[in-house]
């Protein structure tokens, strides 16, 4: 081994080192969307561990499968510049959309059948009239305001290191000189009160500004961005931006120093749709609000105080555990600060953090086997990377992307499992296209790890605190 | 019938006979999944609990709790009482426990099986379903916020009302909490086999939290281990007074010698049961933290393939510290098709095979020895194997080893590899064996 490769080694272990030593949290959209809504909502999530809905987003996900194969097959081949009968069109997309519909409906239920998962019995009425819903609010309300775009990329997740922020956008209409921005909401946003909805297509529009033009607060590709909803369309105003883009910047700190650990105080709104409304998770709000209040005022019980101090150690080493899924990405992208994105992706290929020069040679529905340029592939089974391709004069943490795990490495050819089938064939249709890097990435297994501490913390306050206290 | 020999029983005893949280070490070889498995037929058989939940941390542990439940209830009992739950794809369909999510299902057997990470999906669900007494496997590697999804359901509220009457009771940390709020646990696990992953090193395992916090007892019979292995391992590790089952305290490998070639005659030496072949092989780093050793890598496939002429049915795995000595040995072996497992220390946790190749892989002039000097790591790679351990590797560079100076920069207490080196030199449990010029 040259002196040369030893020192190139070298200098991505020490980045590895020093990050170790640091926080490389990252935060999601739909968090910042919810300490937008409410800082204390937030941290109920982080650190609390107090809500994990046990809600099973079953046809919320299918419709979003659905979505992402249809948008860039029926929907855009079938775009009209304003449609003059939009009922129509719509039965024509959908119609078109059926098989793809099908398709995914079994794939889901056989999926749900061999994890026993609740499969409710109007499951499939449900999911047609979600996705009929949708195609109508794209018909009616989309392509009356905009024309036909170039392309259509969905899934797309963007990490922006720099600004701590990550998140995954439904859909990207590309054109000329602009994008849009799509957010499927299988709901009625009509009778939401909260405004996350808003709040997190807003923090994705910040995250595709830094896609398109390399800085988030560079608004010259923005053309619209828009919630699809059940009963039709949601458009932002450019004012409505503007003016919440301070709030989501300021809960992105709030959110990135919360799962950093540093003392940080939660600023409650004048309306919280939670608390105010008494609505899921407002008992547990009351709860860490007060155990703060006493302890500032030094009235917790000495054994409870000091079982608090043990809960909140665990919470966060949990959200260090957190963190550490972020650090490849991390130590990535200093390096392409460092040395630009053809020397980095050298130095992290040297070390089996990247590997590239891959091409798609076939797959079975569900698994996909990719050729390398040589016999040396450093991956070993169970491995998750994430599979980029490369697009030009993106950051390439931003670029068409797709989490799988390695199933096999035989000679020069790489097996990989995607998260689904739907996954595979939406990397068919956009990513696999591309020139292929594969970074290494980890899973995100930590959150259902809070809730424990959450029962416990509880139990401790209901055993340790007298009945005043708790109620005053 | 069931045999359980002197320790196992004393445990068995005590555990029925006592609840909250308690811990037993199993060194290694002691039968732990079979001891979880007898003590939660033993707790339902006899009335002691209704539902018992036996938790493992990989899916391949958590089959092999189901197979020890089906081999001693058989067939159709396993399958009337137990129920499998978790990650469906990584449950063993050939075994006849039956693999459900279901609540309803769960809540009409007596024994779940689950692993740690799918029991969060359970543990959503807690107040809908209790276990009245639960046993934990490998709570080494865990650490203490892993082993909360579990106790979360085992949570008597009952037990909370009485604690809250008893007011001068003493709750200093989470294991005591859980302990008086009806709690009834057997953490299982050996502190010096495994270390959570990435932990700090003034970090506790969960293990280590049971064994501070909780009573606890040792198994001290070993069923893997010949005499001089157990011998070795015991004084490496301090078990003091780990032993060898009578039945395999002579086991030792049987080959036919003279297929053998003469250069490999010494290494494969059947009469010995530990053997260091003394090789300077040169490591090179690779990925953000791992290393390998070319050298050592084709030594260990190059005996493997003496081994497989000489004793084809034996089974063989190689072990060692590096996911990239790993992978460059199972590299060499793909073209061969030996049937040999590769397994990293973390990997090879809870298993075992006919014979062990440990590859050391590091050997550098300034004699740092890194991850690969920890008392886990060189425990869990010596004490793989039923008949012959073979250490690949440079012992100059063990007798040496400068062990890492942990975070809070203070020089470790132990030299590990050091003390292994001299267990092994002096000829005390083993052999050295010079490299033959075939595999410099």
């Amino acid at each position: 081994m040259d002196i040369n490769m030893n020192t190139d080694i070298l200098d991505v272990r020490r980045t590895y080192e020093s990050l170790r030593k640091s926080n490389t949290h990252l935060v999601q959209s739909s968090e910042i969307a919810t300490a937008c809504v409410c800082q204390n909502l937030f941290k109920l999530d982080y650190p609390y561990g107090a809500i994990t809905s046990d809600k099973d987003y079953l046809i919320a996900n299918t419709v979003h499968d659905i979505m992402s194969l249809c948008m860039g097959g029926p929907v855009i081949e079938n775009w009209q510049n304003s449609p003059n009968d939009c009922e129509d069109l719509t039965r024509k997309i959908v119609d078109e959309s059926c098989e793809i519909v099908n398709g995914i409906i079994e794939d889901t239920l056989d999926n749900a059948f061999k994890e026993s998962r609740f499969v409710p019995d109007d499951f499939k009425d449900r999911v047609n009239e979600t996705y009929n819903g949708l195609i109508a609010g794209i018909t009616r309300r989309l392509m009356k305001k905009y024309e036909k775009p170039l392309r259509v990329i969905t899934e797309v997740t963007i990490s922006n290191i720099k600004n701590h922020h990550e998140g995954r956008i439904d859909a990207l209409l590309e054109y000329h000189n602009g994008y849009g921005l799509l957010d499927w909401k299988s709901y009625d946003l009509s009778k939401t009160v909260s405004g996350r909805e808003k709040w997190q297509l807003i923090a994705n529009s910040l995250l595709a500004n830094y896609r398109y033009c390399l800085n988030e607060n560079d608004w010259s590709k923005y053309r619209f961005s828009c919630i699809i909803h059940y009963t039709g369309a949601y458009f932002p105003r450019i004012e409505t931006i503007e003016k919440e883009v301070e709030k989501i910047r300021i809960n992105r700190k709030f959110a990135h120093d919360v799962l950093c650990g540093m003392r940080v105080n939660a600023q409650r709104p004048n309306f919280c749709p939670v608390c105010d409304k008494g609505l899921e998770g407002s008992k547990e709000c009351q709860f860490y609000q007060r155990d703060a209040r006493l302890f500032h005022e030094g009235m917790l019980p000495a054994q409870y105080d000091k079982l608090t101090r043990q809960f909140f150690a665990k919470r966060y080493a949990i959200l260090k555990e957190r963190a550490e899924t972020h650090l490849h990405k991390h130590v990535f992208s200093i390096l392409i600060d460092r040395y630009g994105e053809e020397e980095a992706i050298r130095r992290l290929e040297k070390t089996g953090i990247i590997c590239r020069k891959f091409t798609y040679d076939f797959d079975d529905g569900e698994k996909v086997i990719l050729s390398g340029a040589d016999n040396d592939i450093p991956l070993e089974p169970r491995k998750i990377v994430r599979i980029i391709g490369i697009e030009k004069d993106k950051p390439l943490l931003s670029c068409i992307s797709e989490q799988a795990s390695v199933m096999e490495v035989i000679n020069n050819k790489i097996t990989l499992s995607l998260r689904s089938k739907i996954a595979v064939r939406r990397a068919k249709r956009q990513l696999f296209d591309l020139p292929i890097i594969m970074l290494r990435d980890e899973l995100n297994l930590t959150r259902s790890m809070l809730r424990p501490i959450h029962t416990f913390h509880k139990l401790a306050a209901d055993i340790f605190i007298h009945q005043g206290l708790m109620m005053s | 019938m069931i045999y359980l020999n002197p320790d196992q029983h004393r445990i068995l005893k005590w555990r029925i006979n006592s609840g909250g949280i308690a811990g037993v070490i199993g060194p290694p070889g002691c039968g732990k999944t079979t001891f979880g498995a007898l003590q939660a037929i033993k707790l339902v058989s006899e009335g002691y609990a209704n539902r018992v939940l036996l938790v493992a941390l990989t899916n391949s542990a958590a089959n092999e709790f189901s197979r020890e439940l089906s081999i001693v209830l058989g067939p159709d009992a396993s399958k009337f009482m137990c129920v499998r739950s978790g990650y469906a794809p990584g449950a063993d369909n050939s075994l006849p426990i039956p693999f459900s999510n279901e609540l309803d299902v769960i809540k009409k057997k007596q024994i779940v099986i689950c692993t740690t990470q799918s029991l969060k999906r359970l543990s959503r669900k807690s107040s809908l379903v209790r276990f009245d007494n639960m046993i934990i496997d490998e709570a080494g590697i865990e650490r203490l916020e892993h082993l909360l999804s579990p106790f979360v359901l085992g949570i008597n509220q009952l037990g909370v009302q009485m604690m809250k009457e008893s007011i001068s009771y003493e709750v200093n940390s989470i294991i005591e909490l859980a302990s008086t709020c009806g709690v009834v646990a057997t953490v299982v696990g050996d502190p010096k086999q495994s270390r959570p992953i990435r932990s700090e090193d003034y970090d506790l395992s969960a293990m280590e939290w049971v064994l501070k916090c909780a009573k606890c007892d040792t198994l001290y019979t070993t069923y893997r281990l010949p005499d001089d292995l157990a011998m070795l391992v015991n004084e490496f590790a301090g078990y003091q007074g780990l032993t060898s089952a009578p039945e395999i305290a002579g086991r030792r490998l049987v080959v036919d010698y003279n297929t053998i070639d003469k250069e490999f005659r010494d290494i494969i030496n059947p009469d010995k049961v530990v053997t260091w072949l003394d090789l300077d092989g040169t490591e090179e780093m690779a990925g953000p933290s791992s290393w390998y050793n070319d050298l050592e890598a084709r030594a260990c496939v190059r005996i493997c393939q003496e081994i497989k002429k000489a004793a084809p049915s034996k089974s063989i795995m190689i072990v060692t510290r590096y996911a990239e000595q790993r992978r460059i040995v199972s590299k060499y072996l793909q073209q061969l098709g030996l049937g040999v497992r590769v397994l990293t220390t973390a990997g090879a946790l809870g298993t075992q095979s006919d014979i062990v190749i440990f590859t050391i892989v590091r050997n550098n002039p300034e004699r740092r020895i890194g991850a690969i000097g920890s008392l886990q790591d060189l425990n869990v790679a010596i004490s793989r194997s039923k008949e012959k351990l073979i250490i690949v590797g440079s012992l100059n560079m063990m007798l040496n080893a400068k062990p890492r100076m942990h975070n809070l920069g203070m020089q470790p207490k132990h030299n590990f590899p050091q003390r292994l080196a001299q267990l092994v030199s002096k000829e005390k449990y083993g052999e050295i064996v010079e490299a033959p010029p075939i595999l410099r």
